[in-house]
């Protein structure tokens, strides 16, 4: 019993996670089809900002995350801007730009700060008890943050003019620009906002799991899984997919080896792509 | 009858694309499939095909029933086509695009192909032989190092005739050959596509443009999918269901 | 093309004469007196040439894969076990190595060769994850992370015979890539990259020829599988991971996807530049980095494309075959 707590906890925090991080993902490839195979690099770099602010400079932790956020949001304007639209349409060199890109933060957060896996403090300490349950205050606030910042992003998207912007643009993009829709700032838009909730997630994670410069190789694959398994165009589909995943990485390594968990993941994500390659709730994937 | 089509119907969802769709081509015949724009015409010429499986419906060519069979496996009985959009191998030079068009006859082997084999020296050195004979035939020898894209559109669509033409086929489908071309370039097409009937192939041409009718033996007009009238030339241009699917559109656009 | 023009005969016969020297000067470097660690580090080039090559004739038929260094694993964790702990001689444990891959290759080509594009590279991807996760769950047999050491070696410690099997392995496959690439095989191939629907149209069973496609190039993968197993002698989840197909990939892409020298440069590159420059040590990264940023940037058909880039750039004026508006199709060739 106090298993299937710990798993559903942790199945509910991470499932936060991805959607977050799949989201941002998503978000990217579904406008102007930005393959940001670096958005795992993006989310350590936030959660090593966050670190270096807090830790290192001494800065209030809250403070430390939002100038994180913000940073690294920002940086997604230049990404966008140099790494990605000059690549438009050419996958394969955005997967080669995106990996210099991925080398040079890695070694960069290695050089400064040290490739030792380190824990990032928690925002909220403590732990909550409500009844005979006993949960880390620090997950709590991680899914509640989540689900507000994807109510926020689903607000953003359906009602907001920005988001019907993107929406036009993620449908036709030709179409969005002779309408006069400015399709790079769109992209720059959905651009800034992955890199920002990518900052959050890695600094959240930091704090529940552990942070080093690889963390972000990992969360890349699972944001990729989510995506497969949901498709685009559905931010519901997202919700859905990331909660499935979530809770299979939870609860598959407690009911079997944790390597026969992943091989079960993988093959369902292949067995997606093979035969509903739009994924389970969206209407195209690529 | 080289080609014979039964019943021929496509479903997509609710909407009925094809409706009962009936025709024969004689063998040496060239017969002309016309219509108004949307009233089916590719998607009779995917079906048969091979590049959309037909609801229900036979498609016999050559006596052997065919419905539903790869595009792949038709070339192979004897079927050439050409493409309304996108007909080419755009990174190869024209030249290559025939060369490569040889792949059924001669038949190379894969290790005949790797070991460099005589027969496959001599297939190969057919293939080109007989690759200049048809730029020469379609007028694009002088183009035959360039690379496919930057051929001007006459000349795109000449190449796909030349291309279909390599496969050696008995029958010659040609999906709106004329499309986009200037009087010079309509005069010309048609020009080979007489030569190429008199050295005893059968065509089958979708054409959105009436003027393909100076060469055809057979019409078969086609408006919603179902077959609204067939004949020889006089009769199709003075049937008036087909008068009435042309200048209705017309009137609507 | 098979039997060409002249001017395609003679680039041939001038690539191969090329080609010719760089192998005997290579050949005659041990002899000439090359240290061990350079010649350990060329040992090294040539392994991971022939994957790159095997990667991009893949790519001739359209598919591009992040995952080969799944197949590498296959064919070297094959041949280390059997040899390992069956004692069998490398001799015989390598060939059985390189046809299992071929037949796991063709096995798992008949599904994933149903999707295109983008779908087929995470497909890709996710095998050689798959692979790896495989490697764990079997890992009392393949040693999981730590994976298997002390694997039988092809010849003693002396690094001269290793040196030269692998440069002979490396101008066999080389040579069996540009033989496909350069007959109907290679064009059949490449018809089918460009375009499905013309492909079919004329008899190209294009589904199956991907089949193969990808066979072929995953068996040579195995080759050099195999012969990494009997040379490095150990084998980690490291070795053949999601980052090693990434580093394949981006060696053929640097080198150039559309030219038969591109991967052989790329690897060279992206191997020997950081190698030389390892005395940066944990700064080594930015220089792999600097070099991918510099070929995206000015290089865009690859370091093998720069002849072509500079032709293209001093060319005298634009070769563009002018046909005057008045010439129509009509008029016929004098």
């Amino acid at each position: 019993m106090d298993t299937l707590i710990t798993c559903s906890v942790n199945g509910l925090v991470l499932s936060a996670i991805y959607i977050l991080v799949a989201l941002g993902f998503s978000l990217q490839l579904s406008i102007m089809g930005i393959f940001n195979f670096a958005h795992g690099a993006i989310y350590m770099v936030g959660a090593y900002v966050t670190y270096g602010l807090s830790v290192g400079l001494g800065l209030n932790p809250w403070v430390s995350l939002l100038l994180s956020v913000i940073l690294v949001g920002a940086f997604g304007l230049f990404v966008e801007r140099f790494c990605f639209r000059p690549f438009q349409s050419q996958i394969t060199r955005m997967i080669v730009m995106a990996i210099a890109l991925i080398l040079i933060l890695q070694t960069a957060v290695e050089v400064t700060l040290g490739g030792v896996t380190r824990a990032l403090p928690a925002f909220v300490p403590g732990i909550l008890r409500v009844g005979f349950i006993s949960v880390d205050a620090e997950r709590i606030f991680t899914f509640c943050i989540g689900a507000v910042l994807m109510a926020s992003m689903t607000y953003l998207i359906q009602k907001t003019k920005i988001g019907q912007q993107m929406l036009a643009v993620a449908q036709d993009a030709e179409g969005a620009a002779l309408q006069g829709i400015d399709t790079h700032r769109t992209a720059a838009t959905a651009t800034v906002i992955a890199c920002a909730t990518a900052a959050l997630s890695g600094s959240l994670m930091a704090t529940i799991f552990s942070m080093n410069p690889f963390m972000g190789d990992n969360i890349l694959l699972k944001a990729i899984q989510v995506t497969i398994l949901s498709g685009i165009g559905s931010i519901g589909g997202i919700l859905a997919g990331g909660l499935i995943m979530g809770l299979l990485n939870a609860f598959l390594p407690v009911l079997t080896e944790a390597s026969i968990g992943e091989l079960i993941t993988i093959l369902i994500v292949i067995l997606i792509l093979l035969i509903r390659p739009k994924g389970l709730f969206g209407y195209e994937l690529f | 009858m080289l080609l014979d089509i039964t019943s021929l119907t496509k479903n997509f969802g609710g909407l009925v694309a094809v409706n009962q769709f009936c025709m024969s081509v004689s063998e040496g015949q060239i017969v002309g499939l016309i219509g108004p724009n949307g009233a089916g015409k590719t998607t009779v010429f995917n079906l048969i095909t091979g590049v959309i499986r037909p609801t229900s419906g036979k498609v016999e060519f050559d006596g052997k029933d065919v419905t539903g069979k790869r595009p792949h496996t038709l070339a192979s009985y004897g079927i050439g086509r050409t493409f309304q959009l996108t007909p080419l191998f755009t990174e190869f030079t024209t030249l290559e695009n025939v060369v490569a068009s040889y792949y059924l006859h001669p038949r190379s082997s894969f290790w005949g192909a790797f070991f460099n084999t005589p027969t496959y020296r001599h297939n190969e050195a057919f293939a080109l032989e007989q690759s200049l004979k048809i730029l020469d035939l379609v007028g694009l020898s002088k183009v035959k190092d360039e690379l496919a894209r930057n051929l001007p559109h006459g000349y795109q669509k000449m190449l796909g005739i030349a291309r279909a033409l390599a496969v050696q086929p008995r029958l010659l489908m040609l999906d709106e050959p004329l499309g986009g071309m200037n009087m010079d370039e309509i005069a010309f097409t048609m020009d080979v596509m007489a030569k190429v009937r008199r050295q005893g192939m059968t065509i089958l041409v979708i054409e959105h443009n009436m003027q393909i009718l100076d060469l055809c033996d057979h019409v078969v007009a086609i408006n919603f999918g179902q077959k609204i009238g067939e004949g020889t030339v006089e009769e199709v241009r003075n049937n008036p269901d087909v008068i009435k699917a042309y200048l209705g559109e017309q009137n609507v656009a | 093309m098979p039997i060409g023009s002249s001017p395609k005969q003679r680039k041939r016969i001038t690539s191969i004469v090329f080609y010719a020297t760089i192998i005997i000067f290579l050949a005659l470097l041990p002899q000439l007196g090359l240290p061990v660690y350079p010649m350990h580090t060329l040992i090294g080039v040539f392994i991971w040439i022939i994957v790159a090559s095997s990667l991009r004739l893949l790519d001739l038929s359209g598919q591009g894969s992040i995952g080969h260094a799944a197949f590498m694993a296959i064919g070297a964790y094959t041949s280390g076990i059997l040899a390992k702990f069956l004692g069998w001689s490398p001799w015989i444990t390598m060939p059985i190595g390189v046809l299992a891959t071929g037949v796991i290759a063709f096995l798992v080509a008949i599904p994933f060769t149903r999707v295109r594009g983008i779908y087929f590279t995470m497909v890709s991807l996710f095998f050689g994850i798959g692979v790896l996760a495989v490697n764990q769950v079997f890992s009392k047999f393949t040693g999981g992370y730590s994976g298997i050491g002390s694997i039988p070696m092809l010849f003693g410690y002396n690094k001269t015979p290793y040196y030269y099997f692998c440069l002979a392995l490396l101008v066999i496959c080389l040579s069996i890539i540009y033989r496909m690439e350069h007959s109907r095989i290679g064009l059949t191939w490449k018809a089918v990259a460009q375009s499905h629907a013309v492909a079919s149209s004329i008899g190209i069973n294009e589904a199956w020829q991907r089949i193969l496609c990808l066979g072929v190039s995953c068996c040579i993968a195995g080759i050099a599988g195999v012969a990494y197993a009997h040379y490095y002698s150990l084998l980690t989840q490291e070795t053949f991971s999601f980052n090693t197909s990434i580093n394949v990939f981006v060696y053929m892409t640097v080198g150039g996807p559309r030219y038969f020298a591109g991967p052989i440069l790329g690897t060279a590159a992206l191997i020997l530049i950081p190698e030389q420059l390892r005395s940066l040590r944990e700064y080594v990264p930015f220089i792999f980095a600097g070099i991918l940023l510099i070929v995206l940037f000015l290089m865009p058909q690859g370091l093998a494309g720069l002849p072509d880039q500079f032709r293209q750039r001093f060319a005298r004026s634009p070769k563009v075959k002018s046909l005057p508006a008045e010439e129509g199709v009509s008029k016929r060739a004098p």
